[in-house]
This record gives structure tokens, sequence and C-alpha cells, in this order.
């Protein structure tokens, strides 16, 4: 049983905090004053991805390659209902193409959607804008990230979702590919 | 070849042979020489005896002569002492030729003269004491007298010629026998002495030879005898300083022999309580052994709850993997309903803060999933580690009773071989007590050896000095002999 206490205190506490949270009033402010981050590891680095800059998260999909020019295009994959494109966000940041499976998605768009995909997803982080830097263009690897932001000790780079939509329909040709955010 | 001893024996015999036929010869001469002197002597005096006959007469006549011219009686001494006296005389030299018969026969002549003229004598002195000196001188003129004493001059005058012609012959017969006896004595010493310087000279030259062989043979002999004694003295000097030495290594042998009884006595006993101790093991053992078995079946028992304890840890661990999956879903669930609320401008802000906690939610859902996970591989670690553990113990539970076994086996032979061991023990004091025993006995053989090597060394001592003297012994006989053969 002295075994079994810490987990009984586990569960207290998370029906503490779960209680807590939601007695407590709602405070838009600081809604607005943070950012909503997922944090991603490509190939072991840590980056971040602006929720606000994706329209879902998908895991476990079924991707059917096909011939494509673009190297960073790994295929195609169903996510609700829709076929999308998936691009290698490694490759994307100038890594080599990752050597363990791709499981996570990150749907970008809703009119032309496209996937990026990664292998490590840590979790949902929310960071204070104070805590967003902007990042200088120096290193080809930084082409596609605009800030960093520190989210529980560790800094990590925040990935432009716009910039690499730009990128791809720069090697798509398709310059008709609206804008969005 | 002759031996010494026969040489001088026959020498010495030859020699005592020619000393005796010399000393028989000799003492027949002097025996001869003697009887001769004695007969000489008897003759003599038979001569003296009829010369003292004729003058006790002729005294007797004087006498008888100065009484008749005298008248006086003390001239009748002589008359008296011959009359008194001359049948004694006469009856001695009787005696004394009572041999010869001739001289026999004259005594028997003269006897009656000598009684008449006696008579004679008698009738003259008894007229002259009547004075009648005329009657007296009568009868002494009518020469009766002179006639008798004329006949026995003659009688005796032919006794003394045939004494005198006797003592002539036995003066030969002594002239003779010494002049033999100076003979055999002059020439048979003579011959006895050469013989004798013979003999000496030859038995000389042949015990020098041999005698000096001999000695030489007696000196190397010594020397050698010497050099021996010295070296029994050196080695009976060795031999009783190694007798003591082994005398003083036996005593420690001794004690040894009695500390090793001593230690087996001991190791008897040790080795009795051993085996009771082993008896008493064994039933240990035994009990050792089924509360081994006893723990083998608990052991078993509790391999088999820790295996189910393991399966059921596999399945919470794929329950927590469902969990886990289920967490991760509604966590991407939340992300993405914060994603569509947040589309959804202001209507969708509510929503959105649900869907946050919900995400929240699912994420403290997976983070406890993952210390449950946490805890649950270590559960898992745990049983394995356990699991291993107590197949470990069961194994080392199973080799321990088959070891028990093994032990039980081992005590068995160890308490027959103590069993052993207390008889070898026993046999062994036994046997050391004997060999104490005869190491005693060996000590006092030894002991005597030691006295005997002692007296050996003493009397080697004393055979050195009697070889030394031996030697000195021979070294004078040398000289004996060289001064001898020199000589």
């Amino acid at each position: 049983m002295t075994s079994l206490s810490p987990i009984a205190t586990k569960v207290a506490e998370l029906r503490r905090v779960f209680d807590q949270e939601r007695a407590a009033p709602s405070s838009p402010g600081a809604q607005e004053q943070a950012e909503n981050l997922l944090a991603i590891r490509v190939s072991r680095d840590a980056y971040a991805i602006k929720v606000s800059e994706i329209s879902g998260l998908a895991t476990g999909r079924k991707i059917v390659a096909f011939p494509s020019p673009i190297s960073e295009l790994l295929g195609m994959a169903s996510i609700r209902g829709a076929l999308v494109p998936v691009y290698s966000l490694a490759e994307l940041l100038g890594y080599s193409a990752e050597a363990g499976q791709v499981r996570w998605l990150a749907l970008c768009g809703t009119g032309e959607p496209f996937a990026l995909a990664f292998s490590d997803f840590e979790g949902y982080v929310r960071v204070p804008r104070a805590h967003l830097y902007s990042a200088g263009q120096k290193a080809a690897t930084r082409t596609f990230v605009t800030h960093v932001a520190r989210a529980t000790s560790v800094v990590r780079a925040v990935v432009s979702i716009p910039l690499i939509r730009e990128a791809i329909q720069e090697r798509c040709g398709n310059s008709s590919v609206p804008k969005e955010r | 070849m002759w031996t010494f001893g026969r040489k001088i024996a026959a020498g010495f015999t030859l020699a005592f042979l020619l000393l005796l036929g010399i000393g028989a010869v000799s003492y027949r001469s002097i025996t001869t020489l003697t009887s001769t002197s004695q007969l000489v002597t008897h003759t003599h005096r038979v001569l003296e005896h009829i010369a003292e006959v004729l003058s006790l007469l002729k005294d007797a006549e004087t006498g008888q002569r100065g009484y008749i011219i005298s008248g006086d009686e003390a001239f009748l001494e002589p008359y008296q002492v011959g009359t008194s006296t001359v049948h004694t005389v006469v009856k001695e030299l009787r005696e004394l030729t009572s041999d010869n018969p001739n001289q026999q026969k004259r005594i028997d002549e003269a006897e009656p003269l000598i009684a008449a003229k006696l008579a004679e004598l008698k009738q003259t002195i008894d007229l002259r004491r009547k004075a009648n000196l005329e009657e007296t001188m009568k009868i002494v003129r009518s020469g009766e007298g002179k006639k008798y004493m004329d006949n026995l001059r003659m009688i005796l005058a032919q006794m003394e010629r045939e004494e005198r012609d006797l003592l002539k012959q036995r003066a030969d017969e002594v002239e003779s026998a010494s002049s033999g006896a100076k003979s055999t004595i002059i020439y048979g010493t003579a011959f006895c002495l050469v013989f004798v310087m013979a003999a000496g000279f030859f038995i000389t030259r042949s015990l020098s030879g041999q005698i000096g062989a001999a000695v030489r043979h007696v000196q190397s002999s010594s020397a050698e005898l010497q050099s021996a004694a010295n070296q029994q003295a050196s080695g009976a000097k060795e031999s009783s300083t190694a007798m003591n030495e082994i005398t003083t290594t036996i005593s420690e042998l001794l004690a040894t022999s009695r500390q090793i009884a001593e230690s087996a006595r001991r190791v008897a006993h040790v080795a009795e309580e051993t085996s009771s101790a082993a008896r008493s093991g064994d039933t240990t053992v035994q009990k050792s052994h089924e509360s081994v078995n006893s723990i083998k079946r608990q052991v078993d028992l509790i391999v088999t709850h820790m295996l189910d304890l393991g399966k059921k840890s596999q399945q919470i661990g794929g329950i927590l993997e469902i969990i886990n999956e289920l967490a991760e879903q509604t966590n991407i669930l939340a992300i993405n309903a914060t994603i569509e609320a947040s589309g959804a401008g202001d209507a969708g802000k509510r929503f959105a803060v649900v869907a946050d906690e919900i995400r929240k939610l699912a994420d403290r859902v997976g983070g406890s999933t993952k210390e449950i996970r946490a805890l649950i591989e270590e559960i898992r670690a745990a049983v394995n580690t356990t699991v291993m553990a107590t197949e470990s113990g069961s194994k080392a539970v199973d080799l321990g009773a088959r070891q028990f076994v093994e032990v039980t086996a081992a005590l068995k032979q160890i308490t027959e071989l103590l069993g052993t061991t207390t008889a070898a023990a026993r046999e062994i004091e036994l046997s050391t007590k004997q060999q104490a025993t005869a190491v005693e006995q060996v000590n006092v053989a030894v002991s005597n050896v030691a006295k005997a090597a002692k007296e050996t060394e003493v009397s080697s001592g004393q055979t050195l000095q009697t070889a030394g003297q031996l030697a000195g012994l021979s070294r004078d006989l040398t000289r004996l002999i060289q001064a001898t053969a020199s000589a």
C-alpha cells in the first residue's frame, strides 16, 4: 500500500489542479499575452511550431509516396478525409532525411493544405510572448526560423510555417497559392 | 722341520744324557773311591789295633819290669792299663778282621800267647810282691816271657804285613778309581762342553735366523698393531663420542615418541569427539535437508507468484499503453480542438479554454502514464530481478539440497573415516608406546655400547701401550739377537 500512496497522491494532485483550473476565472488577457507552441524535435534539435500557424495535428497516418522532383515531398496522406501532400520538415530545414519513422504530421492551411512530417512531438507549451525573441537570418538552417522561444528551460527555434509555405510554393512554381495565416 | 723347543729339548737331552753318563761314571768312581777309602781306613784301624796290641803288651811288660826292679806299685800303672785294655783291643781287632780268615787265624794264634804273656807278667809281679825277687828274676831270666813276646811280634808282624799288602792294594784301587773318575770327568766334561758349544752354536745360529725373522715380523706386526691400536683408539673415541651423541639423540627421540604418543592419544580423543559431532551434524543436516526441501517448495511457490506478478505487470503495461495511447489521442484531439477553437473567433474561445483543459489533462495523464510506466518498468524489472534471484535461489536451494545429500554422504564418510582415524590413532598411540619402550631398550643398549666403546677406548690405550712395549721388546730382542750374532 505504501508503494501505491505516491500514485494516490498523484491522482489527488491531478484532481486538485484540474478542479483549481476549472474553478479559477478565465483571464482573456493572459490568453492573448501568451503564444501556444508545439514542442518538437527535428534530428534531435529542439524546434517549435506556433499552434496558430497550423490547422491540425495528426499521427500514425499512412504516407503514400509518389515520384516527384521535390525531394522534400514524402508523399500523400489522408487527413480529415482529404489527401494532403506531406513534406519532410527535416529536409526542409536542411537536415538529411530522418532515419526513423516520421509519425507526426502538422497540417498547415485549409485551402491548399499540406502537412509537415517530423519524428518527435514533445508536447504543447505556452510561452509568454515576452519570451519570444526575433532570430537573425544567418544560417541556412535558420531560413524558416523567425523567432526563438525559451520554454521549460529549453531554447527552441520557432519554425515559421508561412515561410515554409512560400518556399514550397516557390519550388512547386505555383504562385497562385493564396497566403494563409 | 724341527721346532725351537724340539731343537732345544734335543740339545738339552743330549747334554743331559752326557752329563748323566759323566755323573754316573763319576758317581761309580767316587763310590768305589769312597768304599776303597773306607777299606783303607779300615786297614789303618786294623794296623792301629795291631800296633796297639803290641804297645799294650810292651806297656804291661814295661810296668812289670819297672815294678820288679823298683818294687814300686806306681810302675804297675802301664801294666794295669795294658792288661785291662789288651783283650778289648784284641776283641775289636777280631771284629775288624772278621772278613779275613787269615787274620782270624793269626789272632787265634796270638790270643794264647797274649794270655800266656799276661800270665807270666802276673806271675812275676805277684812274686815280686811277695818279695821273692830271686824267684822272680829266675822266671824273667828263663826267657819264657821273651819267647811269648817274640812269637807275638812275629804274628803281629805277619798281620801287619798282610794289612800293609791290603793297604797297598787298596791304595792302587783308589788310585785307579780316582784316575778313572778324573778321566771320565775331564774327557766327559770336555766332550760335553764341545757338544754343548756345538749345539749352542747351531741352535743359536738357527734361533738367531728364525727368531730374527720372527722378531722382525713381530716388529712389523707390533708397528701395525700400534697403528691399528691407534686407529682403534681413535675409532673407539669417535665411537664413544658418537654413542654419546646417539644416546642424546635417542633420549630426544624417546621424548618425541612420548609426545607423539600423547598427541596420538589426544588425536584419538579429538577424533572420537569429532565423530560424535559428525553424527550430531548428520542429524542436523538431515533436519536442515528437510528444512531446505520446505524452503525449496516455498521458493517454487514464490517463483510461481512472482511469475504471475510479472504477467500481471505485463498486462498492466499493456493497459497502460492503451491509456497512454488514449492520452496521446486525447492530447492530439485537444490540440486540434484548440486550433479549431482559435479559428472560430470569439465563439470558440470558451471552447478553446475547455480544449486547453482537456489537453492539459491529457498531458498530465500522459505524464502520469509515463511515471506509471516507469514504475511498472521498475516493478517489472524488480519482478524480473526477483524472479531471477528466486530462480537462482531455487537453483541454489536445489544445489543446496543436492549438496546436503552430498554433505550427508560426506558426513557419513567423515564418520567412517573418523572411526578409521580413531583406530589408526590408537594404533599409532600403541605403536608409539611400543616404539618408546623399544627406544628405551635401545637407549639402554646404546648406553651399554657407549660403555663398551669407552672400555674399548681404554682397552685400545692399553693395547697401544702393550704394542709400544712389544715394539720395545722386539727392539731389545733384535739388539740381543744382533749382539749374539755379532758375538
